[in-house]
């Protein structure tokens, strides 16, 4: 009799077992489903002065704001927070990219868990280059290299304003309500 | 007799204002003006003091930049090769934030030999215009500036193609006029006041 009853609530527990596992099997496909994946995944390419060229006239009819910066340079850290928030605010506006000059080996180690700490969904890279001058000089001529460094371009890839040193989300704003070229509805918003 | 005082003493005023634009114009425009500061064992050390020197390397560095850290081996390989050819070198720290302390420690750990002289309230730094460590200045025996910028093309050592500090001290060996007086040197910014 005991051995039946035993037999009984062993069917159970492992048809609620059965149960169990199938809905864990269905929940998470669907889950992943409706997940925005860009919150999660930092992803952090390596970018050539070619390619930063091209990327910088080929704009979709936006303004491109790009942010020069490293894990290692304190007042990069600190205004960051600031353009985060800055490029959450007007991601429909702006495109607004941030160009990492730590080593592109450092990607993994450094980089990414920085942007994950920072909440830092726009897109990042990792500057490749032999000859800094020439990265130097395509964003601007008269910038002497020091960081954080940040560069503002019109809808047709021609530079605007330039900020060297780091920046507050006020004075990030400024620069961009300057920009004669911004959407007016950004100023509107701004 | 007061006429002859007045005159007297109208002369020697004269004589002094002329000294003083003599003097004046001993400094070449562009140059820059002599300054003595501290190192960190709290000894002087002024820009005139190396006037004989074949030339003067200033070299503006930190303690806790990584990037001017990535150069500590290079510069003192550069200070050891160049010194003894009759260059006179400096580093200087004007960071509002490190403190003689630590670039005594710093200097110690990290085997620089060459004399580092704390510029209080960045003022040396503001006068060369510097903006970034490492950043390298070269001057002649009139202060004039001969060459400045980075010290390589490059952070990471095996990257290196354009030894563009090393190759300005050989051109001035050589006695041949410097032929890239500007380059653009990249680190950390200084922190001042």
């Amino acid at each position: 009799m005991h051995n039946k009853e035993n037999l009984s609530v062993m069917i159970k527990h492992f048809k609620l077992l059965i149960f169990l596992t199938g809905l864990v099997l269905w929940i998470k496909p669907v889950y992943s489903f409706f997940e925005l994946p860009a919150l999660n995944v930092i992803d952090v390419n390596i970018i050539s002065i070619e390619e930063l060229k091209e990327f910088i006239k080929n704009r979709d009819g936006k303004p491109l704001l790009i942010n020069v910066w490293a894990t290692w340079c304190a007042p990069c850290r600190e205004e960051f927070p600031d353009l985060v928030k800055i490029a959450n605010e007007y991601y429909d506006q702006i495109d607004v990219i941030g160009i990492s000059v730590d080593f592109p080996e450092e990607i993994d180690s450094k980089i990414i868990p920085f942007l994950k700490k920072q909440n830092a969904d726009f897109k990042n890279y990792v500057i490749k280059v032999i000859e800094p001058e020439d990265f130097i000089n395509l964003l601007n001529e008269n910038w002497r290299g020091a960081i954080p460094a940040t560069f503002i371009y019109d809808a047709n890839g021609e530079q605007i304003k330039y900020l060297i040193g780091k920046q507050s989300y006020e004075e990030f704003k400024k620069a961009l309500l300057k920009a004669p070229s911004l959407s007016p509805t950004m100023g509107e918003k701004i | 007799m007061i006429k002859k005082y007045l005159l007297v003493f109208s002369l020697l005023l004269v004589s002094i204002f002329a000294i003083g634009a003599c003097i004046k114009s001993s400094q070449k425009p562009g140059a820059i003006e002599n300054f003595t500061l501290q190192d960190y064992n709290g000894k002087n050390h002024s820009l005139s003091d190396f006037k004989d020197s074949v030339a003067t390397v200033i070299l503006f560095i930190a303690t806790e930049c990584p990037v001017s850290n990535a150069y500590n081996e290079r510069m003192e390989n550069i200070f050891h090769e160049y010194g003894p050819k009759g260059f006179a070198f400096l580093g200087i720290n004007s960071n509002k934030a490190e403190f003689v302390d630590r670039i005594k420690e710093h200097a110690k750990d990290n085997g620089l030999t060459f004399p580092i002289l704390k510029d209080e309230n960045n003022v040396i730094a503001d006068m060369f215009e510097a903006s970034v460590t490492p950043e390298a200045y070269v001057l002649n025996s009139e202060f004039e500036i001969l060459y400045h910028g980075r010290i390589d093309n490059s952070r990471n050592e095996s990257e290196v193609v354009s030894k563009d500090l090393e190759k300005t001290l050989d051109e001035i060996l050589s006695g041949i006029q410097v032929s890239k007086k500007e380059t653009k040197a990249f680190g950390c910014t200084i922190k001042r006041i």
